[in-house]
């Protein structure tokens, strides 16, 4: 029964991993960055997800007011990406990290510094009116799960749908083949690459809801144990995997909740690691290849 | 506004571009009437690809004029060039070999959505194989495929201007023949057609105006029919005069 809760657990924080994959790979995919500071905004967004709760507790203030900060830095940054790839003509990855782990550490500081003097904020207890939802025995499933496990897979679905259905998505998919040619169809690749962010910023933002909902904390260093996680996730799938990164990132989460039943909890991101590792060394390009 | 047959629709002017300090082109000038078939002719290196690419500003000129249509377009990007009715299809093809046959035509009709089920069809028509391919990879058709559904997805929006960078290139001899019988037929269809090409008798056989870039400079430039036995085409392809003849 234990385990069967554990899964039930891993799931719901797999689902998360899957959507920051998800947003990190279309990132990847399109804007051809390697966009290491995504988690940090994520968590950024969810300190105004708590500053604003200080303030109000009317959810969709909360919901509007934490997606618009995400929103908000994602479009803040794009024009340097954005003038980093023309100036670089075809982009070179490690300029783009560089300047993502630039703006990680940033971020970092920003908030470990200037936000609640560093401290870890912890939201107000059941904002989301996250109640047991359903109790069997030891299977215990909140509705703060059901909450993120339903958000989470009609994002990616919506996502998917986006991006193999339509005609957005198929440019999106023309860009991540070939800057110069999608071009040459008339593809406005600047604009496209604002919509890319705005899109990773509302799914960013969700995703700062959702945590916020199943942590029920933030601290300026969750940015760090998340953005190792996500990249380690994508590389494992494969670097710009869609498909992959779904399939990784919901094994992970269920991995590490089973981990935690079997060893004591501090052993979660060691284990977690070396079985990534042991992945990587036997299958270089991730799981499904690039 | 539809403009006349013969009208100019396209003139460059005192046209230079360079990489670095290297002078791909050097003051060239280049004039496309309204439904004529111009071929570019000039050896490797001779600055073919860089002229049709900076038509359609993937290369920015450093000096010179384009006028498209009586508007300067000198400062638009590619784009907004391609959306205006210029097209450029590269020695590659420019598909897009991770998506489907389908899927490259829909990006085809990516400005002009509204009309891709209309323009499918006449495409479809025009290129019977495309359809039993429609859900295929375009990266798995075999190289001649490939053209045809780089020239189908040429089709799918009302471009004025087609330009094909050496579209016999890595073909056969029987896909050089088909594509250049294409070629024509949509000369005929009412394309304005400017090609980049080394086979000098395929080109001779469908050009109406033909010119001969040597080192980035223009050097010949002219009525096929009046060039079809000018010595200099022969030497700027083969170095001598004598040589090569039976191709033309």
């Amino acid at each position: 029964m234990i385990i069967i809760a554990q899964i039930i657990n891993g799931i719901a924080l797999g689902s998360i991993y899957v959507l920051l994959v998800t947003g990190f790979n279309l990132l990847f995919l399109v804007g051809k960055i390697i966009h290491f500071s995504y988690p940090y905004m994520v968590i950024l967004s969810m300190y105004a997800c708590w500053a604003i709760l200080q303030i109000t507790d009317r959810l969709i203030l909360v919901i509007i007011g934490t997606i618009l900060t995400s929103l908000g830095l994602h479009l803040l940054i794009e024009p340097l990406f954005y003038y980093l790839n023309k100036k670089s003509i075809s982009l070179d990855i490690n300029t783009s990290f560089i300047l993502s782990l630039g703006s990680a550490l940033i971020l970092t500081e920003v908030m470990s510094h200037h936000i609640y003097y560093g401290f870890p904020v912890a939201f107000p207890i059941n904002w989301l009116d996250n109640f047991t939802f359903f109790k069997i025995d030891m299977i215990n499933i909140s509705s703060g799960q059901i909450y993120t496990l339903s958000v989470s897979i009609f994002l990616v679905l919506t996502l998917f749908s986006l991006i193999y259905k339509t005609q957005l998505g198929r440019a999106f998919r023309a860009i991540t083949e070939s800057t110069s040619k999608a071009r040459l169809q008339g593809i406005s690749v600047l604009k496209l690459n604002v919509l890319l962010f705005s899109i990773a910023g509302i799914i960013g933002g969700v995703i700062a809801l959702l945590l916020s909902i199943l942590l029920g904390s933030a601290s300026p260093w969750l940015g760090d144990y998340i953005a190792l996680k996500v990249l380690a996730v994508a590389i494992v799938a494969g670097l710009g995997n869609l498909k992959g990164g779904l399939i990784c990132g919901l094994s992970l989460g269920i991995i590490e909740s089973l981990i935690i039943h079997f060893f004591p909890g501090s052993w979660t991101n060691t284990i977690a690691f070396l079985m990534m590792l042991t992945v990587v060394l036997m299958k270089p390009k991730g799981i499904f290849g690039r | 506004m539809e403009l006349k047959r013969g009208t100019v629709i396209l003139e460059i002017k005192n046209w230079t571009v360079c990489y670095g300090p290297i002078k791909a082109l050097d003051k060239v000038d280049l004039k496309i009437r309204k439904g004529e078939i111009i071929v570019l002719f000039g050896s490797n290196g001779s600055g073919k690809s860089t002229l049709l690419k900076s038509l359609v500003g993937l290369k920015k000129p450093v000096e010179g004029t384009i006028l498209y249509r009586q508007k300067d377009i000198h400062s638009w990007n590619t784009e907004d060039i391609i959306r205006s009715g210029i097209y450029l299809i590269p020695e590659e093809g420019g598909i897009f070999r991770s998506l489907t046959v389908k899927e490259n035509l829909q990006i085809g009709a990516y400005n002009n959505y509204y009309q891709y089920k209309k323009r499918l069809e006449e495409v479809i028509q025009l290129f019977p194989v495309l359809k039993q391919r429609l859900t295929q990879i375009a990266g798995t058709l075999s190289g001649g495929e490939q053209k045809i559904l780089a020239f189908g997805k040429a089709l799918m929006f009302p471009y004025q201007i087609l330009i094909f960078d050496e579209p016999s290139l890595g073909l056969s001899p029987f896909y050089t023949d088909y594509i250049f019988k294409l070629i024509n037929k949509l000369h005929h269809l009412g394309y304005t057609i400017l090609l980049s090409e080394q086979n000098i008798y395929q080109g001779f056989k469908y050009a109406h105006r033909i010119y001969v870039l040597e080192r980035g400079k223009i050097i010949l430039q002219g009525e096929a029919e009046e060039l079809r036995n000018n010595p200099k085409i022969l030497e700027a392809y083969f170095g001598n005069q004598n040589s090569g003849r039976q191709y033309i």
